[in-house]
Order: C-alpha cells, then sequence, then structure tokens
C-alpha cells in the first residue's frame, strides 16, 4: 500500500469515526415521547381526515353548545361580524353543486365568510378543536366539536336539521363544501418543490414580469383616489409617531 | 424664507426647541399647518436678536447645558437599559378599530425612525392569534412526532436544555407578514409608512437547524416531505412548510433574537425560522413539528392567508414573499422642513436571495436612478438603501423599485393588479409612492 492511498484509508476511516461520533453525541439529547405525551399533544386532523377522532353531534346538540359558547362573538347563526369574519352566508345551493363559490368573482365583497372560503371540512374540526372557544381553547369534547359543525353546516343549508355528523360521514360532507374546488395551487409562491416533482405549485415562478425600464418609462403620470380623510383620525397623529428633530418631521394631523 | 431656501443643497434644520409647551399642546390637538405656521414663526423672531448675538452665537453653546455641569447617572442605573426619553415617540403601533379584539390583531413597526437593517427586538411588529405569552422555558417542551410511525425511528421531546446544548447558528433574515401592504391593494388606504410596511422586521436569529432534530429523530427523508409546525399559545397555531428549506438547513428553532432570548411578544422561549416565507409560517412558542407526506389544509392555509383572484379562485399555501421594497423617509405623514439636499433612504428584501440593485424615481417612475446599497446585503434580509436628492421645492413622486438576484423586479401596481387583481389581501410586493407637495407635505398615493 502506498503512502498516499494509505493516507487516504486513514482520513476516511478518521471522518467516518467523527460523523459516528458526532451522531452518538446528539443521540444522547432529547428522550423518547410517550404514546399518551404524543396522543395529548397530535391533535392535528388532515384533509383526508388522518387524525380524526371518533365521534359524533347531532344539529340539535350542537346548536345547544354554539349558543352557550360560541353565539357570544359569532352571533346565534354565525352571521354576526362583530368580532370575528361572519361564518355563515354569501354561498348558494349552485356553489354546493359546482363545489366553488361564484360570489367571489363578484369584486370587491364586503366580508368573505367562512364556508365561501371552507375547501377543507377536515380544517374546521381540526381548528375548533385546537383553538375555540377564544376564551378557553382546546375545552371542547369531539363529540361537541361534531355538534356545533353540524349546525354550522345546517345554517349554511349544506346539511338537514336533522343530520348528525359523525367521523364516518365526514367524507360525505366534503364533497357537499360550496367552496371545495375553489382553492388552486397552481402558482409561483410555494418554497417547496413544485407538483412536477411530487410537490406543489409551479416551482417558484413569478406570475408578474416587469421590466427595469431607467428612462422616459411612463407618458403621463395619473394618480388614484387619496388616502380616506376618516382613516387619518383613527391612525393618529405623524407629528406625535416621528421624532421631533431632524429635517423631516411628522407632519401634525388634519383638525377635520 | 427665500434667502433659506436659496442655497440649494444646503440642509435648514429645524429650529431648536421652537415650539414651546404651549404650542406643543395645540399641536397634539391637531391644529392643521401649526407646524409651518410656527416655524416661520420661530425662522423670523430668531432673524432678529439673531443678528444682534450674532456675534455671541448660539445659547446652547455659550450657556453651558447641565449635562455638561452636573454629575451623570450612576452605572446600571438601569440594569435594562432603554431608549432615551426623547425617544418616545418611537413606538410600534395598533391603528385603532383594526380589530375588535386586540389578542386578534397586529402592531406595526415605526419604519419611518429605523435606521440600518436590525429592527430593534422591543420594535419587532406583532401579529398574534390569540395574545402572547410569557411561557416558562423550564416547563416548555419541544415535540417531534410523524404523521405515520413509519417516517419515524423515534419520536422525541426536546427541553429548553436540550435545545440549547446543539450547535447554535446565527443568521440575520427579515420577516414579513403575509398581509402587510394588504390595505394597499385597491386604493391608497393608511397615510404612513408604519401602516403600509410596518408589518415588516429583521432580526439576528440563533438557535438550532430543525434539520438536526429530525436526523435525530431518525426521519425518513423519502417518505416525509411536509413538516406542520405547531404553536403552544391558545391558538395552537399550524402551517405547513416544505421539507425542501428543511434540508436546505435555513429553517432554525430558535431561541435568540438580537443578542438575547426571543421576546414573549415574539414566541419566547422557542419559535420557527422561516427565511423568505410570510411571517405566519414562523410559528411562534413552538411546541410540536410533525413530518408527513401532505400538506396540512390548516386554518391559516384556508381561511387566511389564501390569495384572492379575480376569477374568484384563491391561491393557497402561497409562502414565498416575492422582492420588494419602500422608502421609509421621506415617506407619508412626513413634512420636509426646508428645500435643499436630503437623503432619501429605504429598505428592501426579497425571500428568494439577496437585493441586487434598488432604483428610485423622483418623478412617479418616469426616470429612476439607482440608489446605493448600504454595504451589509444579505441572502433573505433587509438591506438598506439611500440616494441623495436636492429638492428644489416642488411636487414629485417618490418611488422605490428592488431587484433581487434572480433579475426580479419589483412591480408597478398596474402590473400586479393586471395579474392578480384588487382583492387579494396578501402578497401585495407594488412599488409604493409617496407624493411630495410643494408645502413639503409627504402623503400616500399610487399612480395608475
Amino acid at each position: 500500500m502506498s503512502r498516499l492511498s494509505e493516507a487516504l484509508l486513514c482520513s476516511a476511516l478518521l471522518g467516518m469515526s467523527l460523523s459516528a461520533s458526532a451522531a452518538d453525541e446528539y443521540a444522547d439529547i432529547g428522550r423518547a415521547a410517550t404514546p399518551a405525551e404524543i396522543k395529548a399533544w397530535d391533535i392535528d386532523v388532515r384533509p383526508d381526515f388522518l387524525g380524526l377522532p371518533a365521534g359524533s353531534g347531532s344539529v340539535a346538540q350542537g346548536k345547544q353548545v354554539f349558543l352557550a359558547k360560541c353565539a357570544a362573538c359569532h352571533g346565534p347563526a354565525g352571521e354576526s361580524n362583530t368580532m370575528f369574519t361572519p361564518l355563515i352566508g354569501g354561498t348558494t345551493a349552485e356553489d354546493i353543486a359546482t363545489g366553488k363559490v361564484a360570489s367571489l368573482s363578484a369584486g370587491p365583497t364586503r366580508d368573505r365568510t367562512v364556508f365561501m372560503k371552507l375547501p377543507t371540512l377536515s380544517t374546521l374540526f381540526d381548528y375548533i378543536q385546537r383553538a375555540m372557544p377564544w376564551t378557553q381553547p382546546k375545552s371542547l369534547t369531539p363529540d361537541e366539536v361534531y355538534g356545533v359543525m353540524a349546525y354550522l353546516l345546517n345554517l349554511a343549508q349544506i346539511v338537514p336539521a336533522d343530520f348528525t355528523l359523525s367521523n364516518s360521514n365526514m367524507a360525505e360532507v366534503q364533497a357537499l363544501l360550496p367552496n371545495r374546488n375553489g382553492m388552486t395551487t397552481d402558482h409561483g409562491l410555494w418554497a417547496g418543490a413544485p407538483a412536477s416533482k411530487g410537490g406543489m405549485g409551479n416551482g417558484g415562478k413569478p406570475d408578474v414580469q416587469a421590466e427595469a425600464c431607467m428612462k422616459d418609462c411612463a407618458a403621463e403620470v395619473k394618480l388614484g383616489s387619496p388616502v380616506p380623510p376618516p382613516i387619518f383620525k383613527a391612525i393618529g397623529n405623524p407629528a406625535e409617531q416621528n421624532r421631533s428633530y431632524g429635517a423631516i418631521q411628522g407632519t401634525p394631523l388634519s383638525s377635520n | 424664507m427665500s434667502e433659506a431656501y436659496s442655497q440649494p443643497g444646503r440642509l435648514r434644520p429645524a429650529p431648536e426647541n421652537f415650539l414651546d409647551d404651549q404650542q406643543i399642546t395645540e399641536v397634539k390637538a391637531g391644529r392643521r399647518d401649526f407646524l409651518r405656521s410656527s416655524l416661520l414663526a420661530a425662522s423670523a423672531a430668531m432673524l432678529a436678536p439673531l443678528t444682534a448675538r450674532a456675534a455671541e452665537g448660539d445659547a446652547n453653546i455659550l450657556n453651558l447645558p447641565e449635562w455638561s455641569t452636573t454629575s451623570g447617572k450612576s452605572v446600571a442605573d438601569r440594569p435594562y437599559g432603554s431608549p432615551s426619553k426623547y425617544e418616545s415617540q418611537v413606538l410600534r403601533r395598533e391603528p385603532r378599530g383594526l380589530t375588535p379584539l386586540s389578542g386578534n390583531s397586529a402592531s406595526f413597526a415605526p419604519l419611518q425612525s429605523l435606521f440600518g437593517i436590525i429592527t430593534p427586538s422591543g420594535l419587532h411588529y406583532e401579529r398574534h392569534h390569540q395574545g402572547w405569552q410569557d411561557i416558562d422555558p423550564a416547563r416548555h417542551r419541544l415535540m417531534i412526532n410523524a404523521s405515520n410511525p413509519a417516517f419515524i425511528k423515534q419520536a422525541k421531546v426536546f427541553t429548553m436544555d436540550d435545545l440549547m446544548r446543539l450547535p447554535p447558528v446565527s443568521r440575520i433574515h427579515f420577516l414579513e407578514c403575509g398581509g402587510n401592504t394588504g390595505t394597499e391593494w385597491g386604493n391608497p388606504l393608511v397615510p404612513t409608512v408604519q401602516y403600509t410596511h410596518g408589518l415588516l422586521s429583521c432580526s439576528e436569529f440563533t438557535g438550532v437547524p430543525l434539520r438536526l432534530l429530525l436526523e435525530n429523530c431518525g426521519v425518513d427523508f423519502k417518505k416525509a416531505r411536509y413538516v406542520l409546525a405547531e404553536g403552544a399559545d391558545g391558538a395552537a397555531l399550524t402551517r405547513t412548510i416544505p421539507m425542501e428549506l428543511i434540508e436546505s438547513d435555513e429553517v432554525l428553532v430558535a431561541y435568540g433574537q438580537n443578542g438575547e432570548m426571543l421576546r414573549p411578544e415574539n414566541g419566547y422561549p422557542l419559535r420557527l425560522i422561516v427565511p423568505g416565507v410570510q411571517g405566519v409560517s414562523w410559528v411562534k412558542w413552538l411546541r410540536r413539528i410533525e413530518v408527513g407526506d401532505q400538506p396540512y389544509g390548516t386554518r391559516e392555509e384556508t381561511l387566511g392567508y389564501i390569495d384572492l383572484l379575480p376569477d374568484g379562485t384563491h391561491r393557497q399555501y402561497s409562502s414565498i414573499q416575492e422582492c420588494k421594497s419602500v422608502i421609509t423617509s421621506p415617506s407619508g405623514g412626513q413634512s420636509l422642513l426646508s428645500k435643499g439636499f436630503f437623503n432619501v433612504t429605504g429598505l428592501a428584501w426579497s425571500g428568494r436571495g439577496k437585493i441586487k440593485q434598488v432604483d428610485v424615481s423622483f418623478d412617479g417612475g418616469r426616470n429612476w436612478k439607482t440608489a446605493r446599497l448600504d454595504k451589509l446585503v444579505l441572502d433573505k434580509a433587509l438591506t438598506r438603501f439611500n440616494i441623495d436628492w436636492v429638492w428644489t421645492g416642488q411636487p414629485a413622486i417618490l418611488q422605490s423599485r428592488a431587484i433581487d438576484e434572480t433579475g426580479y423586479v419589483q412591480p408597478a401596481y398596474r402590473q400586479l393588479r393586471e395579474v392578480r387583481g384588487s382583492q387579494s389581501i396578501y402578497h401585495n410586493n407594488a412599488i409604493q409612492s409617496w407624493e411630495v407637495l410643494p408645502s413639503g407635505e409627504v402623503n400616500n398615493v399610487q399612480t395608475i
């Protein structure tokens, strides 16, 4: 064996042992999670319903829970926009048939309700279970979550008043969601592999193409509408939001 | 006044202490034009005595101030330092009426008052989905598990002690809310840069590459191509992260921010760092990572953070913050106090890499000049630019346009709206315009 190959072998062995020992050192860090711990925290429900707990709740049962724990913010029929975007409204029987909410293409709308946007029923279960009610997140039992969802689905005219939602019929109701076909991932803003390689989107290709013109770029410059005057009061006095010294200072708020 | 303005390029600073207490009260009460009229008065008042006192000089020099003639305060008088009392205007702010629930709201960083590229931790913007918590680090845990047990050799639990034993890395990155500039899609809606662009910050973050932790658990990187990140707050906020960003070692599980521990409002004691991706994915109070083979369709991927297109379709899983810039001074709600020389400065950034070039226009986009980049040009970080300008007193419209290392050019509103319409709410990276009036007032406008 030549000195060179001996040296190469040596360094190869050294490299192997180094990486092995580094992995060994890290292996001591952290400990195994127990099944009970995983069960306590792994509460997510995926669009394919993986993670969905067994249980059921009727429209009538859900109404009781909703009126007691949800209606203060969302309104008794999920219609209120006082605290949050309304849950219910803006969807039609036609939308349920097509799976895409037509009013979303109608230009500016005051509110886009939850059922106008919701593409996946799993999301509703997942979110209510982890984050609602606002003042007591994670306090609802799976049956209560099913019930509240059944009540909302009935308010949205997706299921009848005598309906009971359960882990076994979620997929059937999914097929009735008014905006189930309303989403696209065909864009360049997903940071992972593209759809062509098993991921999502087009691999980061921008949808807007601009050019860096430097001279005589626009024939004329037109201004759009100005900032609405009432907004100034809501954001306060710029004179108090800038340093009181320097060549550029805050403009005092108009009194009108 | 014409005398003061007669030398182009000369900076005429505001007269010092030109407002007395009574006048300050009037300014605070919102009397329009008060600042300018009092400036005129102050300047005029200064002119007369100045001729008499010219030989003597500035009272602030001739009469030694108290800070030069008394002893100062003790060391560690304030064991955790805070800004000067004269900097009380530099605050993050929540616009009144933004949301009815302050726990489900946002506060905006005062970009108009900041220098360089690092956002002081106490001024970092906030967006909470269920308020903020101050978590006991001794009781905080990070769990790593899998949607399918076959994707991981061992689901594990890490304490802060565990995580802080591992070799750390520190990196500077910007963090921008996907909804930043969301008010401006249709028309200019808010007057100042704090509210148009203040859901933006940049910090040095310190932590452990998530890849290292996933390898430690024996994750099957071939099968598990998606990661769910989950917070420990009331919202238990979740987002899907692509495994590619973890394999590139960019994603960190971070505890440090600007040399100290994260602030509670920013996720103390542990948050995810996802460079180039919108803020909602940088899950705060990080309690769990799940690896899986599908995206998760969480609430923040189905009801929020989806981009409405003109045909009524929403873009889902839109994540990258595209190249963008904004002039922070002069900016809306400010006034230039004189004609003459100004340094125009702002920030540029891109979720796809480094900033290559920033151009500035003073005539609403007809003609452009390339600005200076202020040395530190980092990957997926804020970059400070500036350019000199002599204001003649004529109306002007200031714009900045950034280009990143991929060659992507920040679009004008017209170009952005042609593709995405005006109802998107999210991912508005259009060129911002600030109109300078002959009075010196700067307003938020849009060229169409």
